[in-house]
């Protein structure tokens, strides 16, 4: 019987049975009684170790001819009024075996494969990633902008791209006879409308339908016909600001350019107002920041001011507002203006403007 | 303008390196571009506003630096020693003005008998510093004295203006000139030149001819000083391709009252230089002595303009540092007269820039005093950002392509007007290939797609929101597009439009109408799509003409119509709690009948507890008759207030399919 299972065992298993459950006779003497049955059983599991071990102490006690069985076959030889309960307390044995040996079968199989599996788990292999999509950079770069002056409470105000010369021009204080208004600068549909050079037209648009306090940025699509090369586009994008109210002045100017700079730019940038000059604004100034490349010392893209250009501003000149018939002794406001492509290749270190054109997926993916 | 770091020292003492002079021309508007070392020198490259012209010349520059510095402006001695002079200068030269209006003012002076030779060492190194070429000492000195003053003036060799007459006159259509830089030029009748008795000698403020150029054998020489009107000089620098140093000064302007000075100090230097002798007196046409220009401006207007509490003494300081003189100041107020020079100074607000400006900007608080208030993101932004973040998600790379396209290229597109319709085109483009503003962004999108697929990216999707341009009476019609492009087939493009409009809860009718009429698409896989009758876009798979690899679907979609319909009022509604019965239908139709009738006809029956129909296959095959397809879709019903019975949906299912036979002929199909 013993050789039997020990075969039975092996096949199963494929693995070898413990020599001493063969050799150590001791443990194979069949007990008479039930309670003597118990006692060796709970003796003889606490000695399992191994899964083998358990499944030959299971054909032990409960395999066909095991002890169980075994004692089973008494069952006629007894008295009938004893038969009864000793059936019962078999039975019970039966179960409570079962069980115990059920469970330890139970832990040692799962013991055994945690210990004995073939592939293991490699968690540092890559994810499989879903695909998404990227904001143009020129995008990302307007609503950076846009989100710094909404949470000013500035509202964003859309204009037209074919315009007359006069938002362009005229009521911008830019005189008739300036040079920027000749074919060599700005781009002709025909007499009198053109492909606006500033998005400065929108301040106009604006304030001729809307009476002060004024709170507004226009972002949009700029042409001029410069021959197009790694700092020139004939196409590019700017956000004009306008803000219009009583007793605003070029220290609110200041302020309000300064915080946006440090929202955008960061904390640690620097500020220099530059006297400057353009039609629509007076007093005018041009805006530089600290170089980020070289943290103001010195570098090729700040020309080695440490300086390095990022916006036009002003206090709205009196005559844009003669144009606009706002009362400028009541009024006063500014307006600034940046280009969105210069603002984007400084934070990101691009040198070349004409990559926001053509999008090419290398450029695109990285932002 | 380039200047010479010692030679500015001339005209005012300063202490300043020339890295520290550069930073307080910056801080004062100069920007200083370049600061160049020349032997023991610096070329210091200032950038020059268009509106200071008076910046274009050392004086000007020095003037700056003295009401910075708080330092004197010293000009050059101007007498003349009398024993030098001698005949009259009109005895030798006649000048008349044809047009006073483009010349207001033109002067002559003569020199006689001089020796033209090479400048002395010192002026030859000076020119060098600025980067311009010692010609002879004559023509050396024209230019020292008009970078040193910014009067540009010329010098003829009197002996070869015929006639000894100088007429400023327009040019004769057809004349011609060749200019001292060797340059041929036909003249138009629009052009003012200077001529003599035959034929013109100079373009005026633009440049001198060659025929009357003061050379090694001048013995006699005549000095043009003058003004002429800016407009016309800059129209014919330009129309000419001839620009100058004189050109860029005449273009923005002069000073009125320079010339006198410009005139007599040039000519002391070339008798200094070059012997000879000066004629007495100069001729002086056109010399109209203007009243000086007088502004008042107000302390508390400045103030109020710069945010600024200022000192009430720093003002009239800071003016008269810059030459302008206080006429008188009481109270708030002080009136300003402005030097000639400063054409750019009329009113109050350029004195309070000129203020400002000599405060430095960077003195001026920075506040933000400015009050709360409130900002609404329109409803355009909402949607176009609700758009781009759907699309984002769904993996579409945004692109940003030029609106100024080749119309050539698959006819432009062609999906929002019809054949032979006009685009937009631009007057001087400058390419003339690419001169239209475009009318779609698909030929863009299909443009970018080549070259990725160029790069070894085929697989890609994009998007971009962008305007196009249709033509009408006076300004186009701007119309903001949302165009697509993807490596996927029409019902994936289709998709992509359906959930557009199912997020912006765009409910009205919706019609896909089959579409033929444009170059981008193929014939069979494309539609129009029309939302309550207007067309709102279009879809379909890309045309083989297009030549790409891979099965691609366009699409551009209005999205102005997107945003007029769109929809974000949101309101919670409690679900149903009875269950939803769903029934399973395979019907058999002709092959024309559409989905959407099958659909319509189901929806028409208007039945209260029918939740949703919904497609979900379509079979033509072997147990299919000829010229009949089988479509499989189920419905969902459900109610509000009750469980439906069963036999309640299987009477709802039997009208379903009794109207779509009797209107559609179509019949159960049979397992």
């Amino acid at each position: 019987m013993i050789e039997k299972a020990r075969s039975f065992i092996e096949c199963m298993y494929g693995m070898s049975v413990p020599a001493f459950f063969i050799t150590n006779r001791k443990l194979f003497i069949m007990p008479e009684e039930i309670q003597d049955t118990q006692k060796i059983f709970h003796d003889e599991v606490a000695r399992i170790k191994t899964l083998s071990e358990a499944e030959l102490l299971k054909v032990k006690y409960l395999g066909r001819t095991g002890v169980v069985s075994e004692l089973m076959k008494v069952i006629p030889k007894l008295p009938v009024d004893k038969r009864a309960s000793y059936g019962k307390q078999i039975n019970a044995l039966k179960d409570e075996i079962s069980k115990i040996l059920a469970d330890h079968i139970n832990r040692l199989s799962l013991e055994k494969k945690s210990s004995y599996k073939k592939e293991v788990f490699d968690v540092t292999l890559p994810g499989k990633l879903p695909c998404i999509g990227k904001k143009h950079p020129l995008t990302q770069t307007i609503a950076d902008i846009k989100d710094v002056f909404a949470r000013l409470g500035f509202e964003v105000v859309f204009g037209p791209e074919v315009e007359s010369e006069y938002y362009n021009f005229d009521a911008l204080n830019i005189p008739s006879d300036h040079p920027s208004r000749t074919d060599f600068d700005t781009f002709y549909i025909k007499e009198d409308v053109l492909l606006r050079s500033q998005t400065s037209t929108v301040q106009i648009r604006i304030m001729e339908k809307q009476k002060p306090p004024i709170r507004i940025i226009a972002p949009g699509i700029v042409y001029r016909p410069d021959t197009v090369d790694a700092r020139h586009s004939f196409m590019f994008h700017q956000v004009e600001g306008l803000l219009v109210d009583e007793g605003v002045s070029f220290a609110d100017l200041k302020g309000t350019l300064y915080q946006f700079i440090k929202s955008y730019f960061g904390e640690n940038v620097q500020m220099r107002f530059r006297p400057s000059f353009f039609p629509f604004t007076e007093p005018s100034a041009e805006v530089d920041i600290s170089c980020s490349l070289c943290s103001g010392k010195g570098c090729s893209v700040c020309s080695y001011s440490g300086w390095v250009e990022i916006l036009g501003a002003g206090m709205v000149d009196p005559n844009v507002f003669e144009a606009v018939h706002y009362d400028a002794e009541k009024y006063t406001g500014f307006a600034f203006g940046m280009g969105v492509e210069r603002v984007t290749m400084l934070k990101y270190g691009i040198d070349d403007i004409r990559l926001f054109y053509e999008n090419d997926m290398r450029f695109l993916s990285q932002f | 303008m380039k200047i010479s770091y010692e030679w500015l020292k001339d005209y005012v003492c300063f202490d300043l390196s020339p890295q520290m002079l550069a930073e307080k021309l910056t801080n004062a508007g100069l920007v200083v571009a370049g600061i160049e070392p020349v032997e023991d020198d610096y070329c210091v490259d200032i950038e020059i506003t268009a509106n200071r012209s008076d910046c274009l010349g050392f004086i000007g520059i020095a003037r700056e630096v003295a009401a910075m510095t708080k330092g004197n402006i010293q000009r050059p001695e101007l007498g003349i020693d009398i024993s030098s002079v001698s005949d009259d200068v009109s005895q030798f030269i006649k000048v008349e003005v044809k047009e006073p209006i483009l010349c207001p003012e033109y002067t002559a002076r003569v020199v006689r008998n001089i020796t033209v030779k090479p400048s002395p060492e010192w002026l030859q190194k000076r020119l060098k510093c600025i980067g311009l070429r010692p010609v002879n000492n004559v023509v050396d000195i024209t230019n020292y004295i008009m970078m040193e003053s910014g009067q540009p003036l010329h010098a003829f060799d009197l002996d070869k203006v015929a006639g000894r007459q100088i007429q400023v006159r327009k040019a004769e259509s057809g004349e011609e000139i060749v200019a001292i830089n060797g340059a041929r030029r036909v003249l138009f009748h629009d052009m003012l030149v200077i001529a003599d008795e035959k034929r013109p000698i100079a373009i005026a403020g633009v440049m001198g001819g060659k025929e009357t150029e003061v050379t090694e054998s001048t013995k006699n020489i005549l000095i043009e000083c003058a003004r002429f009107e800016p407009r016309q000089v800059r129209r014919t620098s330009k129309s000419l391709g001839i620009v100058s140093d004189s050109s860029c000064r005449f273009e923005r302007g002069t000073d009125p009252l320079g010339l006198d000075y410009a005139s007599k100090r040039t000519a002391k230097l070339i008798f200094e230089h070059a012997g000879g002798e000066i004629c007495k007196g100069v001729i002086d046409v056109g010399a109209v002595r203007n009243e000086a220009k007088k502004v008042v401006l107000r302390i508390d207007r400045l103030q109020k303009i710069l945010g600024l509490e200022i000192n009430r003494d720093v003002i009239p300081d800071i003016l008269t540092r810059l030459q302008f003189k206080i006429l008188n100041y009481v109270d708030n107020f002080i009136d300003v007269e402005i030097p000639s020079f400063r054409g750019d100074v009329s009113r109050e607000i350029d004195l309070i820039e000129e203020v400002s400006r000599m405060y430095g900007y960077n003195n001026i608080p920075t506040k933000t005093s400015i009050s709360i208030r409130g900002s609404k993101k329109s409803k355009y932004e909402t949607v176009e950002d609700f758009i781009r973040e759907i699309l984002i998600g769904l993996g579409f790379y945004e692109t940003k392509t030029f609106s100024i396209v080749n119309y050539a290229f698959l006819g432009g597109g062609n999906l929002w007007i019809s054949e032979g319709e006009e685009a937009v085109e631009i007057v001087n483009p400058l390419r003339q290939e690419e001169s239209v503003l475009r009318t779609s962004l698909l030929p863009s999108l299909i443009r970018v797609k080549m070259h990725n697929a160029n790069h070894g990216y085929e697989q890609v999707k994009l998007f971009e929101i962008a305007k196009v341009y249709l033509k009408r009476e006076k300004l186009p019609h701007e119309k903001n597009c949302l165009s697509l492009l993807e490596a996927a087939d029409f019902f994936e493009g289709k998709g992509i439009v359906q959930l557009l409009l199912k997020n912006l809860k765009i409910h009205a009718k919706c019609e896909w109408v089959n579409f033929n009429e444009t170059r981008l698409f193929k014939n069979e896989r494309a539609a129009k799509i029309l939302l309550d009758g207007k067309t709102i876009g279009y879809l379909g798979e890309a045309s083989k003409e297009l030549g790409f690899k891979t099965l691609c679907t366009l699409l551009e979609l209005d999205m102005d119509a997107l945003v007029e319909k769109a929809n974000f009022d949101k309101k919670y509604r409690t679900p149903s709690p009875y269950p939803m019965i769903m029934r399973d239908f395979a019907i058999l139709v002709d092959e024309g009948i559409a989905w959407a009738s099958i659909e319509n006809c189901i929806n028409n029956l208007e039945i209260s507890t029918l939740k949703e129909v919904h497609y979900f296959d379509i079979y033509r095959g072997k147990q299919i008759p000829e010229g009949k397809k089988s479509i499989a879709f189920n419905v969902s019903f459900q109610s509000h207030d009750r469980t439906l019975k069963s036999e309640e949906v299987d009477n709802e299912s039997d009208v379903i399919l009794d109207a779509l036979y009797k209107k559609l002929g179509a019949e159960l199909r049979k397992q």
